[in-house]
């Protein structure tokens, strides 16, 4: 690259500069204050042994993370659970949301209706959804069951066994969000160059072809992108297992973020609660780091 | 020139956790100023409002310059809340307190010592056992508003359609033993089709679990554990009366089961446990209710009380005038107001036939002979200051006894393994 000379500091690139630096100064701000700035102060916490209710806080080293990783095995349970809980959404939701965008993206008739009714769990009220499954999936009366027993299925207690509480709780997540993702693919699909597609099937290629290897290489990057925003959101996960199985039952739905609720606002013990969110913290970014070299790796024309 | 700004960024961001170590302004009541002192408390229902303002109002024809306002939080996530504005720069005066946080709030210090100013008035006439879990080492940290025993609401026309009798004169013949409950509960099932009992707010299985299983146990003669910690919830005891709940739920599917939603309150169960406070919402009910006292068992009676104190922060800029405001609201006179919602801890005002006619929706007849008696009786739940621990840890255990084959001595006996250290601590 050839140097350039840069105009001297003063003047119009200063004022250019300033300019600039105070239209994101109030996003900054907001960052510094509101997001940044709590972050390290977690990290401090984190060394410290911190009482929310009496407000006693003494320098504790990494004893908090010594007794995570030795002296809890709830820990352990959480961490299991945080991950089985998103290998059940990430794939459930992109097989999903891809199905579904790539059915709703021809102009049949009914495709509005269709994408009305895919995007509406996602404004619906947590609280309200959560509510409502409680009711649809109760061990004798719920409707799911109804259902099942019309095909000769018995349905178990889905939110009092632990394997299908975990079960339940990843299904009503991913119909949930699901259309937050379809909405994201829609726009991609609509936004592939038809010269491909149309190439191949001039060469012949049939639709599954086509599917597998035009639509989706070309995807590619709407779709890693989708990933890691549902790997974190997944990670995240608090109201649904707050509102439907409360941790339980047997902690089989203890996720880390409610551990993480419960350790600072029921115990009172927010040194250790900032210990786990450190925790959570950089598993989720060494996933999204991990994520994001993927795309090297499947983003075909990106230079 | 970048480096510089970022340097200086960093340094910022470092400076501001030290701030976020939460300085307590200590100012002094002014004198003689305008003062207005927030009071926190868990009930937005009209009645209560009205009451608490009565009481603010009297107390501002005394000390015209002190005025309260009083915020609500709601009951679920009160204990959060109220803590994390205690630790806030604008802390509550004074507020509501639940029976189970008080070892850990007395514990810690937060409450402001109320020795001094419960001098003005009788205080001995608070009952004694009501008192217990607010007083440390004969210093008193928060005054009891409301001892309210557990009963039996039950409804009269699902009995009625069952033929059983009614629970209160069964009760007074000795026929309302947990043995009876459970012969009962089977022939409403078989009778009606419907649930005959589910936990109080349909919680049994989460969080009212204690109280759902407590009563049971201490009529059998055992007790969750003991003043010194000891585990009792695998004794034979014990074991006898969860076994006897979890036949009910299981063997003769006459309680609402674990995850089913039918709720008392709609008509879909005969009978749930509750407290008289729970009375308000069966104003509208469609059915004939009733209150009954809770079966008794070999070991006798065994009421369970809830409470809820008044206490003042010390965190709060004006806490020896809240704590004149808390001796205030918890005087004869007042105490006596607050009876019609709140079963008071007063001796002399739970004895009063104004209290016997305080709510219009029970019959004197019956808080004499149900509330009051359990009142006189009960004990509170079992408590302890490391009972958010335990409860999470208990959660977990009490779930293994929710499935049909489940081996109770066993899970009891794990539950017992699994919270003997917290309980000693």
């Amino acid at each position: 690259m050839k140097k350039v000379a840069l105009p001297r500091a003063g003047g119009r690139a200063m004022q250019e500069s300033l300019t600039g630096y105070l239209f994101i100064a109030p996003q900054m701000v907001g960052f510094l204050v509101f997001v940044l700035g709590p972050i390290i102060a977690v990290f401090i916490f984190s060394l410290q042994s911190r009482n929310l209710l009496t407000g006693v806080a003494t320098f504790h080293g990494v004893g908090n993370y010594l007794r995570m990783f030795t002296k809890d095995p709830l820990f352990n349970t959480t961490i299991a659970n945080s991950l089985v809980f998103s290998l059940g959404v990430v794939p459930l939701n992109l097989v999903l949301a891809l199905s579904l965008a790539l059915g709703l993206s021809g102009r049949r008739t009914g495709t509005v209706t269709y994408r009305v009714i895919v995007f509406a769990p996602v404004v619906t009220s947590a609280v309200a959804w959560a509510v409502v499954w409680r009711f649809l999936l109760q061990g004798q009366q719920g409707i799911v069951n109804h259902l099942l027993a019309l095909l000769d299925i018995h349905g178990p207690n889905w939110l009092r066994e632990p394997s299908w509480a975990m079960v339940s709780v990843i299904f009503t997540r991913v119909l949930k969000n699901v259309g937050m993702n379809v909405v994201i693919f829609l726009a991609a699909i609509t936004n592939l160059p038809r010269e491909q597609m149309e190439a191949a099937r001039v060469d012949g290629a049939g639709a599954p072809t086509v599917l597998f290897r035009i639509k989706l290489p070309l995807l590619a990057p709407s779709i890693l992108m989708v990933m890691i925003l549902t790997v974190i959101g997944s990670l995240n996960v608090f109201d649904t297992i707050m509102l439907m199985t409360g941790g339980g039952p047997e902690n089989g739905t203890m996720v880390l973020v409610y551990y993480i609720y419960y350790n600072a606002f029921q115990f009172f013990d927010t040194g250790y609660a900032s210990a786990l969110a450190v925790v959570l913290f950089l598993v989720v970014l060494i996933l999204t780091f991990l994520q994001w070299q993927m795309r090297r790796v499947v983003s075909y024309y990106e230079s | 020139m970048k480096k510089w700004t970022l340097s200086i960024l960093v340094l910022a961001l470092l400076a501001f956790p030290l701030f976020a170590g939460g300085q307590k302004e200590q100012a002094a009541s002014a004198g003689n100023g305008p003062v207005t002192l927030t009071f926190t408390d868990w009930s937005g229902f009209k009645g209560h409002v009205d009451l608490l303002n009565s009481i603010a109002q009297a107390y501002a024809q005394q000390h015209s310059n002190v005025s309260v306002n009083y915020v609500t939080i709601p009951f679920g996530d009160y204990v959060s809340k109220l803590t994390l504005e205690l630790a806030g720069s604008n802390p509550p005066d004074a507020g509501w307190l639940v029976e189970t946080s008080a070892p850990t709030f007395v514990d810690a210090g937060v409450l402001a010592n109320l020795t001094q100013a419960v001098q003005k008035y009788n205080f001995a006439d608070f009952s004694k056992p009501a008192m217990k879990l607010w007083e440390k080492s004969d210093q008193v940290y928060g005054i009891p508003f409301s001892t309210s025993p557990f009963v039996i609401l039950y409804n009269k026309d699902l009995f009625k359609k069952a033929g059983i009798g009614d629970p209160v004169e069964l009760a007074q013949k000795g026929q309302w033993t947990w043995a009876d409950f459970r012969q009962i509960a089977k022939t409403i099932k078989e009778k009606t089709g419907v649930f005959a009992y589910e936990g109080p707010d349909g919680e049994g299985y989460g969080a009212r679990v204690w109280y759902t299983l407590v009563p049971i146990i201490r009529a059998y003669g055992g007790n969750a554990w003991s003043a010194t910690g000891a585990c009792g919830m695998a004794s034979p005891e014990a074991v006898q009366a969860v076994q006897l709940f979890h036949d009910m739920i299981f063997t003769d599917k006459s309680v609402v089961p674990p995850g089913d939603l039918s709720d008392f309150y709609a008509g879909n169960a005969a009978m749930t446990m509750g407290q008289i406070s729970r009375v308000g919402k069966l104003q509208d009910a469609s059915f004939a209710w009733g209150l009954a006292p809770l079966p008794t068992g070999p070991a006798g009676r065994a009421d369970v009380i809830g409470q809820a104190a008044v206490v003042a922060f010390n965190a709060g800029k004006h806490a020896a005038i809240a704590s004149d405001f808390v001796a205030f609201m918890t005087n004869e006179e007042n105490v006596t107001k607050m009876s019609e919602y709140f079963p008071p801890a007063r001796l002399s005002v739970m004895n009063s036939a104004a209290f016997l006619k305080a709510n219009p929706l029970i019959p004197p007849e019956i808080m004499q002979s149900v509330v009051v008696a359990a009142m006189k009786d009960g004990t509170v739940a079992p408590y302890n200051a490391n009972f958010p621990k335990i409860d999470l840890v208990s959660r977990a255990e009490f779930d293994k006894l929710w499935t049909p084959n489940a081996d109770v001595k066993q899970v009891l006996t794990g539950l017992c393994t699994k919270i003997a250290p917290l309980l000693k601590q």
